[in-house]
């Protein structure tokens, strides 16, 4: 069953805090930027605000979206956040009480994605081809032209101005100039998912028809590496910005960016079972790599240095979400409604 | 393909404007047969029932690689389909209704080229709803209704009580010539039993031309009408060699595979005691062994369903696989 070396994998690297039971398949979660709550969605449209008391929780569902939910995403001061719903709604919440502030049309369509901004209060929303910016009271503030298919992913510069969303045939960067058009970089393929380098000097994106695209800023220029075994829907940076995770299919594909990007190297390929992942996600400010499988499976990696797991956990279904905070803890959302969170030693 | 059983079925249903589609999913939400069925429709309708579910979206086509149409697939169904497999009460059964104008290629594809819709769903079949009075007026405007008959693995000539028997055993022969491996049936205001458009195993290898295993002798009556998209049949006694027969119709769909739209087929293998399986929607193949051959059954029945086929040049091929 476990393809790793179980006496290779560090034991009490990963300990468990604590787990809730939310009923219904954990579509995406999020935690407070102080790490003390977690704001989560379920696939049917529950929306539970959960408080992180160490070593155990409590939560309440708040409200919820008819339909369904897709995503959440708190204001970087943790007083608000926001869900994205199937009824074309996104609902902002108390980051506090979880008491309902506002809810605010995104368009005609599911809400792929609602995001507020790293650097200031504004909330993004991306509803089938429509990008709109809110600001902190609410008003659109931005309504973008219609994109040339649904938007997969959108992405906030992470050190400047604008806004990256991914569709069919390239990306498109909103509001990277003052009074600026959207400029759009065009390439062949559906992009999927999207990730600024840390410099926000690059943009990758994984494709439908088994590529990752990487593209540069500045130039515009940009190339595709083709010959993944599926479909590249995960995708994320380490803090530093020199190696791009990448995954379709049971094995992480690492890029080592530090020279000429991507082009040219040999990835290496990090993989501990057969089954599918589900995601990966860098440690923010470390060295780690948590992935996951479709046979609920957690690993972490240190790819810098092994190309082997260094610690693993078996959950009680497969990952649907994974988020770190500050480094040192782990949620976990899951299929079977569950919600874990562990420790990582560090 | 393999895991039929553990996968949701999906039907295709097909038609230009006012075919009847409508009150075809209308009859199958309402008929009292238990299933849960999530429908996906590209236009808004007024359809909605208990217990199901109906979901408008939007055709978006993704290209795969070099922009090829027989390498495209729903973006749209990918996405919405994706979310309902997470749902906890999932669905027994998707019916996914296309514009009169849609190709139902990429559909079809969708659930063949992406490895999350392959796992969790598989195609039952295309219905092709056609209708009997008005579709000469339409059917050489364009490409559409052509391919929607060619796709086909159940075809209802809808609206039949609105013509003379003769018209439709002419346009009968007109669609059968187009696609000689479908099922047709003749219906008024769409009524049919549930199990001849709901579970029709049109892309399942145990049911290959189980529909209707004369189906070549229907095409020995030839049909000038519509050279464009045809039907060729080949029927024939003796043996294959595996591999040259297999280079044949791989080499075929890298060649022909844009305009070959369905193939399937039962053949014999030289030495082999099993029936070799195969079908194919564009380039997309698969094949195996099946059952073994019962007694005075062994032959070759092929049929190719697809734009400009050179009936000659098949059957040299095939021909040339004899041993």
């Amino acid at each position: 069953m476990l393809d790793v070396d179980p006496s290779k994998l560090r034991k009490g690297l990963l300990s468990e805090s604590w787990y809730v039971d939310l009923a219904d398949y954990v579509i995406d979660l999020q935690w407070s930027p102080s790490a003390a709550r977690l704001a989560a969605v379920s696939v049917e449209g529950a929306v539970f605000l959960i408080e992180d008391l160490g070593d155990s929780a409590t939560f309440k569902m708040i409200g919820s979206h008819v339909g369904g939910a897709n995503s959440v995403s708190w204001r970087r001061d943790g007083a608000k956040f926001a869900t994205a719903g199937h009824d074309g709604l996104v609902k902002v919440w108390d980051g506090t009480s979880g008491t309902p502030i506002r809810s605010l049309e995104a368009g005609n369509a599911w809400v792929t994605k609602a995001l507020y901004s790293p650097r200031c209060n504004v909330l993004a929303t991306a509803a089938g081809r429509q990008l709109k910016l809110f600001s902190d009271d609410h008003k659109v503030i931005y309504d973008s032209p219609d994109h040339p298919s649904t938007i997969a992913d959108i992405a906030w510069n992470p050190r400047g101005p604008g806004i990256a969303a991914a569709a069919n045939r390239g990306v498109t960067l909103h509001l990277s100039a003052a009074g600026g058009e959207p400029r759009r970089f065009r390439w062949k393929g559906s992009s999927l998912v999207l990730k600024w380098s840390p410099d926000a000097r690059h943009l990758a994106t994984g494709r439908q028809d088994a590529a990752l695209h990487y593209c540069s800023i500045a130039t515009g220029k940009s190339a595709q590496i083709s010959g993944y075994a599926t479909k590249v829907q995960l995708l994320d940076w380490d803090a530093g910005g020199r190696y791009l995770a990448t995954g379709g299919g049971s094995s992480i594909v690492l890029w080592d960016c530090g020279g000429d990007g991507p082009m040219g190297g040999q990835p290496t390929q990090l993989e501990a079972r057969s089954g599918k992942l589900t995601q990966i996600a860098f440690q923010p400010d470390g060295p780690l790599l948590a992935s996951t499988d479709a046979d609920g499976f957690v690993f972490l990696w240190e790819p810098a240095k092994h190309d082997q797991a260094i610690g693993g956990v078996l959950l009680s279904s497969a990952a649907s979400c994974l988020r770190w905070i500050h480094g040192k803890r782990l949620a976990i959302g899951q299929e079977d409604g569950t919600v874990v969170v562990f420790g990582v030693e560090t | 393909m393999s895991e039929i059983a553990s996968t949701i079925p999906v039907t295709v249903l097909t038609g230009f404007l006012g075919s009847g589609k409508t009150t075809l999913l209308n009859r199958i939400l309402s008929e009292n047969h238990g299933l849960r069925i999530a429908v996906i429709e590209n236009e808004f309708g007024e359809i909605g029932v208990d217990n199901d579910l109906v979901i408008a979206t939007e055709e978006e086509i993704f290209e795969m690689n070099n922009g090829c149409i027989c390498c495209s697939v729903r973006g749209d169904l990918i996405r919405i389909l994706g979310n309902l497999m997470k749902r906890r009460n999932r669905f027994d059964h998707i019916m996914i209704e296309t514009t009169g104008m849609a190709d139902p290629g990429p559909v079809v594809q969708t659930f063949f080229m992406d490895d999350e819709m392959r796992d969790a769903f598989h195609v039952d079949g295309v219905v092709t709803l056609v209708d009997a009075k008005h579709v000469s007026l339409h059917i050489d405007d364009g490409e559409e209704v052509k391919e929607q008959i060619a796709f086909a693995d159940v075809i209802l000539m809808n609206k039949s009580d609105l013509v003379s028997p003769q018209e439709l055993n002419t346009l009968e022969d007109r669609i059968r010539s187009m696609n000689a491996a479908a099922k047709i049936h003749r219906t008024q205001d769409a009524a049919i039993a549930m199990e001849k458009v709901l579970d029709i195993g049109g892309f399942d290898l145990n049911r290959a031309l189980e529909a209707d295993p004369n189906f070549v002798d229907q095409l020995r009556r030839q049909h000038p009408h519509d050279a464009n998209i045809t039907s060729v049949g080949i029927m024939s006694p003796g043996d294959l060699d595996l591999e040259l027969f297999q280079d044949w119709l791989l080499g075929l769909l890298d060649t022909k595979g844009e305009d070959i739209f369905r193939m399937k087929g039962v053949v014999a293998i030289h030495g082999q005691k099993e029936r070799y399986v195969f079908q194919g929607v564009h380039m997309l193949f698969d094949g195996r062994a099946d059952r073994p051959w019962r007694d005075g059954e062994r032959s070759n029945s092929l049929v190719f369903i697809g734009r400009n086929l050179n009936r000659e040049a098949l059957m040299l091929g095939f021909n040339e696989c004899l041993t």
